[in-house]
């Protein structure tokens, strides 16, 4: 599901990135669960990166099905033996390169189209602006599939179908965003002091907007990897010898079946890491943005 | 209103005309040679170029697409390459299950989210506010497909109340295909109702913040009063685009439901297809259904129009 995108748009104003006034005294709760939630998943890719408790790919099956809180295999073994911590600590791993990789791209492609459509004229924005309009009403899932049967699955194929999802979303916010800094009156002295398009977007409009980027970056790294495991449970994303969580879910369901506690880890992975992420998102946006009005939970 | 509708119905064609080349380039050009391929790779160059030439897969790309459209807009959607099956009969079977999963999955969606929306901005800053934010706040993270392996995990296994999965087609037994719906639709409806709320929650926290509640307020309706009389038909404005929006979102948890419950429905015909390189089935399948999610915004945009004069008389 793609996240809330209408709010983020009123973030705009240039004094929002000051540091937070203490203006409100309660603790901001989404900000703290976010960070520590989001934290620890970060952590948890690093460890895999050093250590597992067993490689996730061999295996096993002197250890097949080992139930869940035995010594050797905490949450146990799947129906080959292979060790499911070790399985989750890698497809965090895999989470972050696809969630992370396909917001990078569509922020770098969504800060050149939204740019170009805030600062380049009517026919430039009404251009990129349909245009992003046309993309946003094409349902991705399905193209995903076809992409993905086209030209092969796997991780580089996803991140290039969240790219392209996702870029439409990050051009129409980055637009909006940049247009009411542009209105400033210190948008005017740069440009009566002789500044350059280019120059007063890197130098000026772009710091102004590091919020908003910030924010809408952390919203579509969660939208990716709900979209990465969506496609992966269907066979047409990420394949081994990389592990996602989607992809464990849809071993669960062909070899074990669903009652198994096989199908409950992976998802639950999925749900704190989504749930922290649109947190934190959350959060920042209260933080970078004090004069918005409290909306998100 | 004239010149609104014409914009809105420029926009719509050419929403159509730009998915349909994307459409239609992403299946051509990176499929490779379709005709090698349904003939195995025994095959001889002569066989493949006649058979290439049989399907008019032989000619210049834009030829083919611009037959491709001319056939569309007349409704002859083509056909299988090996059955010989019409495309339009394949989609009509399937969209027996398809249809009354999304529409009902929506409808779900829908109606439980207006009241809990609107319930929770009405209590915004109290217990039970926070609570169903929360929870909104975790239905959002959790995948539509776990959602699915949940349900039928305590409904299906765990209590034996419904199905885990497979159809029965409406013409063996009507009540054993709603059987086989409930627990689709269900998943499919839970996980879009908390992606709504928090618009619904948000669209009723702006309203009930405006001048005109207040004024409602003032010559003495009671806060519901002012809220089903003023507020509610307000707030439906962008709540009505949000669920135009959230079309497409349907389709992509429409295609993932399937999967799970092992559905007969539209997206397991395209993924059987695609395996089999039967592009012009794919081809037009994926085209009929973005048709369908940019013919549903345009008739929210008109409806929007309609209800709203600020945005029709726009310029």
């Amino acid at each position: 599901m793609l996240p809330e995108e209408a709010a983020l748009t009123d973030i705009a104003s240039p004094l929002h990135l000051t540091p937070a006034l203490p203006r409100r005294s309660s603790l901001n709760v989404s900000l703290v669960v976010g960070i520590l939630l989001t934290s620890g998943f970060l952590v948890i890719a690093l460890v895999s990166l050093f250590w597992l408790p067993s490689n996730p790919n061999i295996p096993n099956i002197k250890a097949r099905m080992t139930p869940p809180f035995s010594p050797a295999h905490w949450l146990g073994t799947d129906g080959l033996g292979r060790d499911i911590i070790a399985q989750l600590m890698v497809g965090a791993r895999t989470s972050i390169l696809v969630g992370a990789g396909g917001a990078s791209i569509a922020l770098f492609f969504g800060l050149i189209t939204g740019l170009a459509a805030a600062a380049y004229g009517k026919v430039a924005d009404e251009l990129i602006s349909r245009g992003a309009d046309i993309m946003l009403s094409i349902p991705g899932m399905v193209t995903a599939l076809v992409l993905a049967a086209t030209l092969g699955s796997g991780s580089f194929t996803t991140i290039l179908a969240l790219s392209a999802f996702f870029t439409p979303s990050f051009t129409r916010v980055i637009r909006s965003a940049a247009m009411s800094v542009l209105q400033e009156d210190f948008i005017t002295s740069a440009r009566l002091y002789g500044r350059g398009k280019l120059f007063i977007l890197a130098r000026h409009v772009i710091p102004n907007i590091a919020g908003v980027m910030i924010v809408q970056f952390t919203l579509y790294f969660a939208a990716g990897i709900l979209t990465e495991a969506g496609l992966s449970y269907l066979g047409v994303g990420v394949t081994r010898p990389s592990i996602s969580w989607g992809m464990m879910l849809n071993e669960a369901q062909q070899t074990v079946g669903i009652s198994s506690p096989l199908a409950i880890w992976p998802g639950l992975a999925i749900v704190i890491v989504v749930l922290g992420l649109n947190l934190l998102g959350d959060g920042l946006r209260d933080v970078l943005d004090p004069k918005l009005k409290r909306r998100g939970a | 209103m004239a010149i609104y509708v014409l914009r809105k119905l420029a926009f719509f064609l050419g929403a159509v005309f730009v998915a349909s080349v994307a459409i239609f380039l992403l299946i051509r050009a990176a499929g490779g040679n379709v005709a090698a391929i349904l003939l195995g790779k025994d095959a001889t160059a002569e066989a493949i170029n006649a058979l290439s030439h049989t399907y008019g897969l032989d000619r210049p790309l834009p030829v083919q697409y611009y037959d491709w459209l001319v056939k569309m807009a007349q409704g002859d959607l083509g056909q299988s390459f090996r059955t010989k099956e019409m495309v339009s009969e394949l989609v009509t079977e399937r969209l027996g299950v398809s249809i009354p999963l999304a529409l009902s999955g929506l409808l779900l969606g829908i109606l439980i989210a207006i009241p809990v929306g609107t319930y929770a901005a009405r209590n915004v800053g109290k217990l039970s506010g926070a609570v169903l934010a929360l929870i909104s706040q975790i239905g959002i993270a959790v995948p539509v497909f776990w959602a699915g392996i949940l349900l039928s995990v305590l409904f299906g296994v765990r209590l034996g109340w419904l199905p885990t999965g497979g159809w029965t087609d409406w013409s063996q037994s009507w009540v054993g295909a709603i059987r086989s719906l409930v627990l689709p639709v269900l998943s499919l409806g839970l996980i879009m109702a908390a992606v709504l709320i928090r618009y619904v929650r948000s669209a009723v926290l702006d309203v009930m913040n405006q001048d005109y509640v207040r004024t409602a307020r003032a010559v003495g309706m009671t806060r519901t009063q002012a809220l089903l009389n003023v507020g509610l038909r307000n707030a439906s404005l962008p709540i009505v685009t949000i669920i135009g929006l959230q079309v497409a979102e349907l389709i992509g948890g429409t295609v993932i439901i399937e999967m799970v419950f092992s559905l007969p429905g539209l997206s397991r015909m395209i993924l059987a297809n695609v395996a089999a390189r039967e592009v012009i089935v794919v081809q037009s399948t994926v085209m009929l259904i973005i048709v369908f999610v940019i013919a549903v915004n345009f008739l929210v945009d008109l409806l929007y129009g309609i209800l709203d004069p600020r945005i029709r008389n726009a310029t």
